[in-house]
C-alpha cells in the first residue's frame, strides 16, 4: 500500500522540530502515513513517540515544522480541531469514564437527545451499531466499563474513537498493561479498522505486536527518526538493532 | 529564643544555606521579615499591650503550643496527607487529663494522667493512620471525622463542664512547670517548643525517616516500589500529629491548671494554616519543621492582632454639648476564623501559583533585565490530588428476579430506612408511630435532604463541600440580621441571605477551578469563613422576631394559603393535605423532582457522572468540567442557603449551633444512598433515603427509652459521635464492600458473569 505512489498520504509531517526547555524532544522528523495503514512507531523511552504524536493531534504545539493531513496544511491548536480533521487518539488513561456504561462511553459528551432527556434507547441501539461493525463483543452495552476486561475497555475506546469516523488513529501503547487475550482481542479490532480503510499509528514496546499487524515501521531515538523497514522485508532483530544502534548512514547525523 | 537552635538546620532540599545572602533568599527569612512587620501593626494598634516585652513572651508561650502540633503535622502534610484532628486531640488530651487528675473525678497522680492523655492520643493517631492506609478512606474525611467524634467526646465526658484543679494537688507534680513562668523570664513551653523542633527538625531532615517521608509524599507508588513501607511512614506520621497535639494538650492543662470542653478548638486551622505558610505544599513532599514553627508563631501573632482591641475616640452628642469617650474596639466574635480561614486558603495558593512558577525570582530578575529562571512546571494540576491515590474499581452484581433490587447502590439505605424505622417502632410503640412524630421526622428530614440533593451533584463530581452547615448558618445569620439589625421586608432580607450564601458557593467553585484548589481544601477555608462571617453577624447571640411572614417558610402549607388569602375549604381533601404538609416539605418535594430527574436522566447528569468518573476523559471528550463542578458547588451552596432560610423560618429564630454537624449528616446521607467519595456515583434518591437513615438515626439516638426502673435518653453531643462513626462505615463500606471484591466472600445470590467469556 505504502508503495502506491500518487496516493496523497493521510498524514505528512515535514521537518518537525520540537523542545521543552534545554531537551530537544523532536529534531527535524520527517513522518508519513498512508491511508489504510498501519504503522509502528518504536523507539526507545522518551525517544520522543508520544511528542510526535500529541503534536499531531493537537494536544501540543510544534516549534516548527509543517503537517498536511490529507494534503491540506493543518495547525492543530487542541485536540478537537484535529478531531474535526478525522484524526483521534486514543489515551490509554483518560478513554473511557469507568463508572458509566459503555453506551455513555460510546457516545461521551455528546449524548443524544430527546427534548432534554437523554435518548437511551437510540444511544444504546447506535453503540450496538458501532460495536458490531468493530466486531466487538460485550454482553449488553449497559454494562459498566469498568467490569470489562483491559482489552475489552480498548475496543471499546477504538469503537468510541471510530463513531467519530476517523481517518487516522493513534494508539499510544494501547497494549502495555494487557493479558496475551486481550492483546489478540485489541489486534483483531485494529486489523477489522484497516480493512474499513483507516490509517492507524501504534506506539508499542513490544515489537512482536507490531509486526503482527503493521505494514511499516518507524524508529524514533533521541528524538531523530533513524530508521523506517517494510514489515514484510524486515524482521524484529534487524528493528530491535535499529532501536539500540540507530541505521548506518542516519547514525552520524544524530551523533 | 525559641527558634533559633533549629535556624541553622539544613532543609532537605539542599536549599541555599550557611552564607547570611544565602539565607536571606529563603522563604523563612521571608516570613520572618512579613513577622516583623506584623508586630509592628501590633505595635502601632496598642501600643501598651505590643509594647512591652512580656508581651513577646506571651505570644511565643502561647504559639509554643500551635508550634509543637505544627512540628507533627509537618511530617504528615510532607506524606501529602492532611490531619483535621489535631484540634480535638488537643482538646480531648486536656480534658482525659484534667479527668484522671481532678479530685473530682479519678484523682490519680499526674504521671498517670499523663498516661491515660498519650494513650488516647496514640488511639486517635493509629486509628487516622489505620483508616488513610490499610482501609483507603481519604485522609480529609477520615480526620474531619475524628475531629467531630473527638470533640463530642470531650463534651460526652466532662458534660460541658470546665474543671480547674484544687491547689493542693498543683502544688507537687513536676508536671506543672511545664505551664509556668522560668527563672529566666520565659514560659517553660517555649523551651518544649525549642526541644520538639530541633527533634523534629532533625528527624524529617537528616534521618532515614525523614527521607522516606519526602518520597512517600513525593510519589508514593515510587516508594513503594522502592521497598518503603509507605503505610508504615504514614502512620508514623498521623502518630506523630496526634503524640504532638497530646503534648500540646498537657503544656495547655498544666498552664491553666484545668480544662475547659473549648480547649483546642479551632486549632487544626492554625496548624495547617501555620505548616503551608511555612513553605509546605498541600501536594506533599516538600515542607520544612522550621518553616513551619515560624509559622505557628506567625499565624499566633496574626491572631493576636487580629484579636487586639485598638483604642478609638468616638465623639458623641449630648444634648449639644460634645463629649469625647474613649473605648476600645475590637473585632467581634467569628470575625478571627472568618480571617484565619482567608489566610488558610490564600497560603494553600502562595506554593503552587507563586513559589512553583517562581514569580517573585522572574519578578526580580525582569527588574534587574536577567534571563527569566525556568517555571517548574508548566500546568498546576493541584486538584488531582483530590484524594490521595484511592480510585478503586466498582464491582458490579449480577443478579436476577428479586436479588436484582439488591444490585441497585441506594437498596442499602432502603433496607436501612425499614429496619431502622421498625427498631424505633419496637422501642417505643405508643409513641414512635403516631402522626406528630412522623411530621416531626419529616421536618429534621427536610434540612439534610434538601443539602443531600445538592450534595449528590458534588460528590458525583468527585468533589465534596465542607462548608454546607456553615453556609446554612451564614444565610441564616444573614437573613435575621437583615431583618432584625436592618429593618429590611423578609422577601429582601430573604433574597439577600440567599445571595449572600450563593456567594459562597461561588467562591468554592472559583477556589476549586480556576485557582485549582483540592474541593475539600476551599471548602474547608470557606467553613470557617462562613462559620466566622456568620457569627460575626449575629454578634455570637440568638436572633429572633421575624416578621410573621417570613417564618411562613417554615409553616404548615395551610398558612401560606391562608396568608395569601386563598384557603382552601374546610372540608375539602386539599384542605386536610394543606393543614399536614409543610410548606418546607414541599420545597424539598419540588427539588428533589426537579434535581432528581436532571442527575438520572439529562446531560447534564450525564456530565457530573462522567466527569466524577474519569475527569480527563471527560476533559478530552469536550465536556467542560471546570464548568460543571463550578455549577454543582453553587447549587449545594444555594441548597444549603434554602435550609439556612427554613432552619430560622422554623425555629422562628437564628441560632449560633445553626448547622452545626450538618456537613457530616449530608455526606453520610449521600454515601449511605449509594454516593462514592471518590465520585462518579450517586442519585438524588439515594441521597434522600440516606438523608432518612441519617434522620431515623438521629431520632432514635435521642428516643426516651422506658425501661424498668426509669428512662434513658443519649444526650446529644454522644450522638454526634454516634453519626460521626456512621460516616466512617459508611465511607468503608462504600470502599470495601461496593468498589472492592469482597463482597465474593458474603452470602450473596450472584452471578459473576464476565464479558471476557463473551467471546470465542
Ligand atoms: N510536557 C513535557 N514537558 C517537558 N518535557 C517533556 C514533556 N513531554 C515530553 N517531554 C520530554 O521529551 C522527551 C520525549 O518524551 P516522549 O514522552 O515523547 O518519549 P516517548 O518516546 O513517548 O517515551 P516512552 O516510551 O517512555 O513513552 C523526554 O525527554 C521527555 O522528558
Ligand atoms: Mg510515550
Amino acid at each position: 500500500m505504502t508503495d502506491m505512489a500518487g496516493t496523497t498520504p493521510a498524514v505528512d509531517m515535514r521537518e518537525i522540530n520540537k523542545s521543552f526547555g534545554a531537551i530537544q524532544a523532536l529534531h527535524n522528523v520527517n513522518f508519513r502515513l498512508m491511508p489504510g495503514e498501519i504503522l509502528g512507531l518504536v523507539g526507545d523511552n522518551s525517544a520522543g513517540k508520544s511528542t510526535l504524536v500529541k503534536i499531531l493531534s493537537g494536544a501540543y504545539q510544534r516549534d516548527s515544522g509543517q503537517i498536511f493531513v490529507a494534503g491540506k496544511e493543518v495547525h492543530f491548536k487542541s485536540p478537537q480541531e484535529s478531531r474535526d480533521m478525522g484524526i483521534e487518539m486514543i489515551y490509554q488513561d483518560f478513554a473511557l469514564c469507568g463508572n458509566l456504561d459503555v453506551a455513555a462511553n460510546m457516545f461521551l459528551g455528546r449524548w443524544p437527545r430527546k427534548g432534554i432527556f437523554i435518548d437511551r434507547r437510540r444511544m444504546e441501539a447506535d453503540a450496538e451499531a458501532v460495536l458490531d461493525r468493530l466486531k466487538v463483543k460485550v454482553n449488553s452495552v449497559r454494562q459498566r466499563v469498568e467490569s470489562l476486561s483491559g482489552g475489552r475497555q480498548q475496543s471499546v475506546a477504538i469503537a468510541r474513537a471510530i463513531s467519530f469516523d476517523p481517518k487516522v488513529i493513534i494508539l499510544d501503547e494501547p497494549t502495555a498493561n494487557l493479558s496475551v487475550m486481550a492483546t489478540q482481542q485489541l489486534l483483531d479490532t485494529m486489523l477489522e479498522l484497516k480493512s474499513q480503510g483507516v490509517a492507524q499509528v501504534i506506539i508499542s514496546h513490544r515489537l512482536q505486536d507490531i509486526f503482527e499487524v503493521g505494514d511499516r515501521v518507524m524508529v524514533l531515538k533521541r528524538g531523530a527518526a533513524v530508521g523506517e523497514r517494510l514489515v514484510k522485508d524486515s524482521s524484529q532483530d534487524e528493528v530491535l538493532r535499529i532501536i539500540v544502534q540507530g541505521d548506518g548512514a542516519e547514525e552520524a547525523l544524530s551523533a | 529564643m525559641a527558634d533559633t537552635g533549629v535556624t541553622r538546620l539544613p532543609g532537605a532540599h539542599g536549599g541555599p544555606g550557611g552564607t547570611l545572602t544565602g539565607f536571606m533568599r529563603t522563604w523563612e527569612f521571608g516570613l520572618l521579615v512579613f513577622m516583623a512587620a506584623t508586630y509592628l501593626a501590633g505595635v502601632m494598634i496598642n501600643p501598651k499591650f505590643f509594647g512591652d516585652a512580656t508581651a513577646l513572651f506571651s505570644i511565643l508561650r502561647d504559639a509554643a503550643r500551635f508550634g509543637v502540633i505544627a512540628v507533627g503535622m509537618t511530617f504528615v502534610i510532607v506524606n501529602k496527607d492532611l490531619d483535621l484532628s489535631v484540634g480535638s486531640t488537643m482538646g480531648l488530651s486536656a480534658a482525659m487529663f484534667a479527668l484522671a487528675f481532678d479530685r473530682g473525678f479519678y484523682d490519680l497522680q499526674a504521671w498517670q494522667a499523663v498516661l491515660v492523655a498519650v494513650a488516647f492520643g496514640t488511639g486517635i493517631g493509629l486509628v487516622n493512620g489505620v483508616l488513610v492506609t490499610f482501609l483507603r478512606v481519604p485522609a480529609f474525611i477520615a480526620t474531619l471525622t475524628m475531629l467531630f467524634i473527638g470533640r463530642g467526646l470531650i463534651l460526652g465526658l466532662t458534660s460541658g463542664r470546665n474543671v480547674a484543679f484544687d491547689a493542693d494537688k498543683v502544688d507537687g507534680p513536676l508536671f506543672f512547670l511545664i505551664g509556668q513562668t522560668n527563672a529566666l523570664g520565659f514560659n517553660n513551653q517555649i523551651i518544649i517548643l525549642a526541644l520538639v523542633a530541633t527533634l523534629g527538625g532533625i528527624v524529617l531532615a537528616r534521618t532515614r525517616w525523614g527521607y522516606e517521608t519526602y518520597a512517600t509524599g513525593g510519589n508514593i507508588q515510587a516508594a513503594g516500589y522502592a521497598g518503603i513501607n509507605t503505610h508504615w511512614v504514614r502512620i508514623r506520621a498521623f502518630l506523630f500529629s496526634s503524640w504532638a497535639a497530646t503534648l500540646a494538650g498537657l503544656m495547655l492543662a498544666s498552664q491553666d491548671t484545668g480544662a475547659t470542653s473549648q480547649a483546642g478548638v479551632g486549632a487544626e486551622l492554625i496548624v495547617i494554616a501555620s505548616v503551608i505558610v511555612g513553605g509546605a505544599s498541600i501536594l506533599g513532599g516538600r515542607g520544612r519543621v522550621i518553616g513551619s514553627v515560624l509559622g505557628a508563631i506567625l499565624l499566633v501573632l496574626i491572631d493576636r492582632v487580629l484579636r487586639e482591641g485598638f483604642p478609638i475616640a468616638r465623639i458623641v452628642k449630648i444634648g449639644d454639648r460634645e463629649i469625647e469617650i474613649l473605648s476600645m474596639a475590637r473585632l467581634p466574635p467569628g470575625a478571627v476564623p472568618a480571617f484565619l480561614g482567608m489566610i488558610l486558603v490564600a497560603a494553600v495558593l502562595i506554593e503552587p501559583w507563586i513559589l512553583r512558577r517562581k514569580l517573585i525570582q522572574r519578578f526580580v530578575a525582569r527588574l534587574r533585565g536577567r534571563p527569566m529562571p525556568m517555571v517548574e512546571i508548566e500546568s498546576v494540576a493541584i486538584e488531582s490530588m483530590q484524594t490521595t491515590g484511592t480510585s478503586l474499581t466498582a464491582t458490579e452484581f449480577h443478579a436476577r428476579g428479586m436479588t436484582k433490587l439488591f444490585t441497585y447502590r441506594e437498596s442499602a439505605a432502603v433496607v436501612f430506612v425499614i429496619v431502622l424505622w421498625l427498631i424505633g417502632f419496637f422501642l417505643r410503640p405508643d409513641f414512635w408511630g403516631n402522626l406528630d412524630n412522623s411530621f416531626n421526622l419529616l421536618l429534621a428530614f427536610t434540612e439534610i435532604g434538601i443539602m443531600a440533593v445538592g450534595m449528590a451533584y458534588v460528590l458525583g463530581n468527585g468533589d465534596i463541600d465542607l462548608s454546607v452547615g456553615a453556609v446554612l448558618a451564614l444565610t441564616g445569620s444573614t437573613a435575621a440580621f437583615l431583618m432584625k439589625k436592618a429593618d429590611m421586608a423578609p422577601m429582601i432580607a430573604a433574597l439577600l441571605a440567599f445571595s449572600v450564601g450563593t456567594m459562597a458557593g461561588v467562591i468554592n467553585g472559583f477556589l476549586s477551578t480556576k485557582a485549582k484548589l483540592p474541593a475539600f481544601v476551599a471548602t474547608l477555608g470557606m467553613f470557617y469563613m462562613a462559620r466566622g462571617f456568620g457569627a460575626w453577624l449575629s454578634g455570637g447571640r440568638q436572633l429572633s422576631q421575624f416578621p410573621p411572614q417570613f417564618n411562613l417558610i417554615g409553616r404548615k402549607f395551610y398558612q401560606v394559603l391562608d396568608y395569601w388569602g386563598i384557603p382552601p375549604a374546610p372540608d375539602s381533601a386539599f384542605y386536610a393535605l394543606s393543614r399536614a404538609v409543610s410548606t418546607q416539605t414541599l420545597i424539598l418535594a419540588v427539588l428533589a423532582v426537579v434535581a432528581g430527574v436532571v442527575l438520572w436522566r439529562t446531560t447534564i447528569g450525564y456530565m457530573v457522572k462522567a466527569t466524577g468518573g474519569n475527569r480527563r476523559a471527560a476533559e478530552y471528550a469536550g465536556i467542560n468540567t471546570d464548568r460543571v463542578r463550578f455549577l454543582s458547588l453553587v447549587f449545594v451552596a444555594m441548597c444549603a442557603s434554602l435550609a439556612g432560610l427554613i432552619n430560622i423560618a422554623w425555629f422562628r429564630s437564628f441560632g449560633p449551633q445553626a448547622g452545626a454537624f450538618r456537613e457530616l449528616d449530608v455526606i453520610a446521607s449521600v454515601i449511605i444512598g449509594g454516593g462514592s467519595i471518590f465520585g462518579g456515583f450517586g442519585s438524588v434518591f439515594g441521597a434522600l433515603a440516606g438523608a432518612a437513615v441519617i434522620t431515623l438515626l438521629r431520632a432514635l439516638l435521642s428516643l426516651q427509652v422506658i425501661t424498668k426502673t426509669g428512662s434513658f435518653v443519649m444526650p446529644q453531643t454522644w450522638v454526634n459521635v454516634a453519626i460521626g462513626l456512621v460516616l466512617i462505615f459508611a465511607v468503608l463500606a462504600d470502599i470495601w464492600f461496593r468498589q472492592e471484591k469482597i463482597h465474593r466472600r458474603l452470602p450473596f445470590r450472584r452471578r459473576a458473569k464476565h464479558p471476557t467469556g463473551g467471546d470465542t
